[in-house]
């Protein structure tokens, strides 16, 4: 059964442990799926141009978006949230867009300046969450200088590691432009790094992620088809889409994968915060190196120079990680958003058990029906009902999947099939027990 | 639309319209539009 309104402070502080060791958890399987999701990609002809290629992931995430919320918890859970916090359908919408523009700018970025300066730049964007965090959220307020040093150098060190790793995978691109470039990855990090205001917004308000993840992909999907649309025209986009049938597939499942890491992100800013939840999920650098390193033999006839620039850059970025991990917040930093939490709820006149309830990842305890109280049942829990909606969205994506698979075609490349089936393994590993945490602690709340 | 619901929905628009949160991240989205711009 999910947890009930906690009653002592003891259970309280249980609670909360729970919840940050579930959030930790969820910044890992993150960087996973995350990190997973560039290898469908990396079967794709490189003749595609980035803007298209970007359009028909988003196309899979779009999907992805509204059929994953619809298999876990039916999307009449969606309209229930928006009937609690309809403002935040506004930031769900902003967060989109943001992340549609920055991440068109991360291909003018690479092309111009390299993946080696380009990653790092934009990487800062979890410098910039603990900002955010700390300024509008009172993210680490009260949380001790121990706290602070594991959190600041943490993400200090993970940028260190993510430099390094960089130059060692990059693929040096054709000098130029460069300022442009620099100023393409920079503004990238800083769309990024901003869009998890939207994100904490809707999390202390007691919003579910399954819920704000529908509206965002709106955001997404309208931004990137105008972006496409006007960058390559109606028609040539259009005869591109066509010509590209055989790699949809590859394309398409790539943003699907990308959705169940996204996810997990956004239930580790939910549980511990962007300034821990956001550079937890940035190991998708790692788990995005050992399926180009392990799968696709990226590094293969390297130098030793980059063999140990690789080991040295990984063990940082591991460093790092495992320092914001063991950097949990206390409680007395958990009361301090609470009250960012209290302030949101008063200010758009959102339910305070609604509130509450989100933030401690159990279902609202309201007032029972007369027919519960005569059948002796509290109305704690929400039954987990699907409609004839949610089941047109996820066997329509399923068939959709299905009919593009059937059209796909493998690219001839050296690829190690038992490297990759082990990686899957893991992240299915990964993604299995992340779930039933979820399920187990919060309901997926 | 009833007089509750209009007064409800500009009480809503006119927190958004005050509210820090949504100021920084849509001045950071049109920022980042005109460098888009700018880059083509």
């Amino acid at each position: 059964m999910p947890a009930a309104a906690p009653a002592g402070s003891s259970t309280h502080a249980s609670r909360l442990r729970s919840l940050q060791a579930l959030g930790i958890f969820c910044g890992f399987a993150a960087g996973a799926w995350l990190g997973g999701a560039e290898a469908p990609i990396k079967l794709v002809n490189p003749d595609i141009s980035p803007i298209t290629i970007s359009l028909i992931m988003v196309c899979g995430v779009f999907l992805a978006r509204w059929s994953v919320p619809a298999l876990i918890r039916g999307t009449s859970h969606v309209r229930n949230d928006v009937r609690q916090a309809p403002h935040l359908v506004v930031w769900a919408v902003l967060a989109g867009c943001m992340w549609a523009v920055a991440n068109t700018l991360t291909i003018y970025a690479i092309r111009n300046v390299g993946l080696s300066i380009a990653f790092p730049l934009w990487n800062t964007n979890s410098l910039l969450g603990i900002f955010w965090g700390f300024l509008l959220f009172n993210e680490l307020r009260h949380a001790g200088w121990k706290r602070w040093l594991g959190v600041l150098g943490g993400a200090v060190c993970m940028f260190g590691g993510a430099t390094v790793l960089a130059i060692a995978s990059s693929h040096q691109a054709e000098p130029g432009k460069a300022t442009l470039g620099i100023f393409a990855a920079l503004g990238a990090g800083i769309l990024w790094g901003t869009m998890y205001i939207p994100y904490r917004k809707a999390y202390l308000t007691g919003m579910n992620p399954l819920s704000f993840i529908t509206f965002f992909t709106v955001g997404e999907l309208a931004t990137m088809t105008m972006l496409a649309i006007a960058y390559r025209g109606a028609t040539p986009l259009w005869h591109e889409l066509v010509s590209a049938r055989a790699v949809l597939f590859w394309l398409m499942l790539g943003g699907f994968v990308w959705v169940l890491g996204d996810l997990f992100q956004q239930y580790a800013t939910k549980y511990v915060g962007i300034s821990r939840g956001i550079p937890l999920s940035n190991t998708n650098q790692l788990w995005g190196l050992l399926w180009g390193v392990l799968v696709f033999h990226e590094l293969r006839g390297g130098s030793q120079t980059v063999y140990a620039q690789v080991a040295g850059g990984s063990l940082l970025m591991a460093l790092g990680a495992v320092a914001i991990a063991l950097s949990s917040a206390t409680e007395r930093e958990h009361s301090s958003w609470q009250d960012a939490a209290d302030r949101e709820g008063q200010r758009y006149g959102v339910e305070d058990e609604y509130v509450r309830a989100g933030m401690e990842g159990r279902e609202m305890a309201t007032a029972p029906t007369p027919a519960q109280e005569a059948e002796g049942r509290s109305s704690g829990s929400s039954p987990q009902t699907r409609t004839l909606l949610d089941w047109l969205l996820i066997l329509g994506t399923t068939a959709l999947f299905v009919l593009l698979a059937l059209m796909a075609k493998l690219p001839h490349m050296d690829i190690a099939l038992g490297w990759a089936v082990a990686l899957t393994v893991a992240m299915l590993a990964l993604l299995a027990t992340c779930g039933i945490a979820l399920w187990r602690t919060t309901r997926f709340r | 639309m009833s007089p509750r619901k209009t007064e409800g929905s500009r009480n809503l628009f006119r927190a958004i319209a005050t509210d820090i949160h949504f100021w920084i991240p849509f001045a950071v989205l049109v920022a980042g539009l005109f460098l888009l711009d700018k880059l083509r």
